[in-house]
């Protein structure tokens, strides 16, 4: 029985690496022709459960919202995070959903798992909705402290208390890591710049162990697999999906393009005469010498 | 009315507005100058500050553009914290008396009609919380807003039939290629077996895409001391440290930026380093577009972690860039993109497509592929140099 139990919320997303995405030719994604993975933030949420697993021996479970195809994502993350259990949440009733009504299908799940949460993380965003306000809304409906851009993070096992590292930007002016302790339960929405260190002898045995223990899971990973419906989630129906959500999408088009601002001379990228009067315009621009 | 006037929730560093905050009031003001003369109202432009010793800013807040000024003034709103911060602003978004003191006629106020926050990594989680708070509809990184009177048919909030929504803010989003625009409406709730009201109309929006008004200290406006109350567990999160750092990326002390996009693909590892020399070669730093910092590419780990990485983003969803000499090598120019850079003193694109937008942002258009393109040209770049120390 461990003493700490986290959760990680995640997302299947769309394959943004070459070869698996596809842009249409005006510039847009080719939504039908990309293959979809386990979202690049969702894996780095899913580096720092695990990390909870090898230094504290944490209870991991893997939940999220989608459509059945989304058990390939449970299961990727699966081999991150040596999870226990793995929750996906499927519904007709949750398609349509915006961040509020999507993060009550969340609350609702995370509440379903192995008893109260101490930690659940999240990426920092999706690469395709990119709101990035998925997470911080779950983790206001739980009722749990928000730290968000966390960049490093440790638990205090006997006061029960969490310490992390964010990165806080403030525009214009400039960066701050700030250190900041909060009491368990925490929501802790992962940095991109996330890396997780073992650094002692006994860190990278536990590492050792439960990588093996994860490969073994996921080459059985439907054994951890549990699906809920809404009504098996026992969630408000006016709460969840279209029904529940206050914002809607009222069009998509096409950005206008820009009315050109500067008249560009063109140049023939494979003539040496000219490369040469660009290459001496930067000599000009740079430092103010005419070179004729 | 229920729901009335525009919050704007500001972000300062220790009573110093971070420049996005300014340009909100700026919309803020246009956009509630537009309303009030077309729909016959007075609602305010209202700005909420939290912090602590930072009073001095209201009136800077207003020559900018605010109405009045909800000020929460406290020792635990020195920094911000997520939780803390959410509460107060919540409380202040539903509490009538502070309205009343600068609209003494909105005597049955509920919350705001409309509320801004700031696309940042403080605003854009701050809004979420609230907005999950005060329950109702928020739309994330906005670059275009407009408040109209729509008709509306949608499957689940009209049932199928056509309906007016009036006062409705359209909020326009670019999706993450930034070549489409994605309009976010927060529909009021019509359905009265669902007991929830959507307003605040809420939004983040993007730093640097609206001009602040220009500052007129003669402007008149309420401030509003505003004393807060804080739940004690809330004050177990603690600041413990603070500690700044600077970027390995450097854009400010640099005379120019080459940056790379999606061009590279056909040989993404030698681009990534002739845009890297090219850079090297005239002592710029090196940016990327958005769609770079991704990933899409499979390149040496140490060109992915050097340059594919969200700090080298040039546009909105990065930093905004203005050298001297701005040099954009197999970028397209998506909208996202070109807010970034366009401000640059002199623009070289070199793009084998003359139709990509960034032609109509450039002075140079090199046509050619960057593999080919750049090594001519560091050859003649080279081939200068010495005549350049020469003069200098």
């Amino acid at each position: 029985m461990s003493d700490l139990k986290v959760a990680v919320i995640i997302k299947l997303e769309p394959d943004f690496s070459e070869g698996n995405v596809s842009y249409n030719a005006d510039g847009t994604l080719n939504r039908a022709e990309t293959k979809s993975i386990l979202g690049p933030h969702s894996a780095i949420a899913c580096q720092a459960a695990f990390y909870a697993k090898v230094r504290f021996g944490a209870w991991v479970g893997v939940g999220t919202m989608g459509p059945p195809i989304a058990d390939a994502a449970l299961a990727q993350a699966q081999a991150i995070c040596d999870a226990d259990m793995l929750h996906l949440y499927s519904d007709r009733s949750f398609a349509g959903a915006d961040t509020l009504a999507t993060a009550e299908t969340l609350r609702a799940g995370i509440a379903k798992m192995d008893g109260k949460m101490d930690i659940v993380f999240s990426g920092h965003r999706a690469s395709d909705g990119e709101t990035g306000q998925t997470g911080p809304q779950t983790a206001w409906k739980l009722g749990f402290t928000f730290l968000g851009h966390v960049i490093d993070y440790d638990v205090d096992m006997d006061r029960r208390v969490v310490r992390a590292k964010r990165l806080v930007s403030l525009q214009g002016f400039y960066d701050i890591i700030e250190e900041v302790e909060a009491p368990l339960p925490v929501f802790i929405a992962i940095d991109p710049s996330y890396k997780p260190h073992f650094n002692t002898v006994s860190q990278r045995l536990a590492f050792e162990k439960y990588s093996q223990e994860a490969r073994t899971r996921v080459a059985n990973s439907k054994q951890y697999l549990k699906t809920f419906n809404a009504q098996e989630l026992g969630v408000d129906p006016k709460l969840v999906g279209l029904p529940g959500s206050p914002t809607i999408v009222y069009k998509v088009e096409k950005i206008p393009k820009a009315k050109a601002s500067r008249k560009a001379e063109v140049i023939d990228g494979s003539s040496r005469d000219e490369l040469r009067r660009v290459a001496a315009k930067i000599h000009e621009v740079l430092g103010g010498m005419v070179i004729k | 009315m229920k729901y009335e006037h525009l919050y704007v929730v500001i972000e300062h560093d220790a009573g110093k507005p971070v420049p996005v905050s300014l340009e909100m009031l700026g919309e803020a003001r246009r956009l509630m100058d537009g309303y009030n003369k077309k729909y016959n109202t007075d609602e305010k432009v209202v700005a909420v500050v939290l912090g602590s010793n930072a009073r001095k800013l209201c009136d800077e807040l207003i020559s900018y553009g605010a109405d009045a000024v909800i000020y929460a003034e406290s020792p635990e709103l020195e920094y911000t914290r997520n939780i803390v911060d959410t509460k107060v602003i919540s409380r202040i978004a539903a509490d009538r008396n502070l309205v009343l003191k600068f609209s003494p006629k909105s005597t049955d106020f509920a919350k705001p009609r409309y509320m801004f926050f700031a696309a940042d990594n403080i605003g854009r989680q701050l809004s979420s919380t609230v907005m999950a708070e005060l329950d109702s509809g928020l739309a994330s990184d906005i670059n275009k807003l407009v408040i109209s009177d729509l008709k509306i048919m949608h499957q689940h909030k009209t049932k199928g039939k056509e309906e007016t929504y009036e006062r409705t803010l359209e909020m326009y989003r670019p999706d993450f290629s930034g070549f489409l625009w994605t309009t976010i409406l927060c529909l009021d709730n019509r359905n009265p077996d669902i007991a929830r009201e959507y307003y605040p109309q809420a939004c983040s929006i993007i730093p640097g895409v609206f001009a602040p008004i220009e500052r007129d200290q003669s402007r008149k406006g309420v401030i509003v001391d505003y004393s807060p109350s804080f739940d004690p567990r809330d004050l177990q999160v603690k600041v413990i440290g603070r500690k700044i750092v600077k970027s390995k990326v450097d854009f400010d002390s640099k005379k120019a930026v080459v940056s790379f996009g999606r061009g590279i693909k056909d040989a993404p590892e030698q681009n990534i380093r002739l845009a890297a020399e090219l850079a090297k070669e005239i002592d710029a730093e090196v940016g990327v577009s958005l769609p770079i910092s991704k990933k899409p590419y499979a390149v040496s780990e140490s060109a992915s972690s050097t340059y594919m990485i969200p700090d080298r983003v040039v546009g909105t969803s990065g930093r905004k860039v203005i050298p001297l000499l701005y040099v954009a090598a197999g970028i397209s120019g998506a909208m996202h993109h070109l807010a970034g850079m366009k401000e640059s003193e002199f623009v070289i694109a070199i793009n084998p497509d003359e139709e990509a937008p960034i032609k109509g942002e450039c002075d140079m258009f090199i046509k050619g592929r960057m593999e080919d393109v750049i090594p001519a040209l560091l050859e003649e770049l080279r081939a200068l140099r010495p005549k350049v120390e020469a003069r200098r």
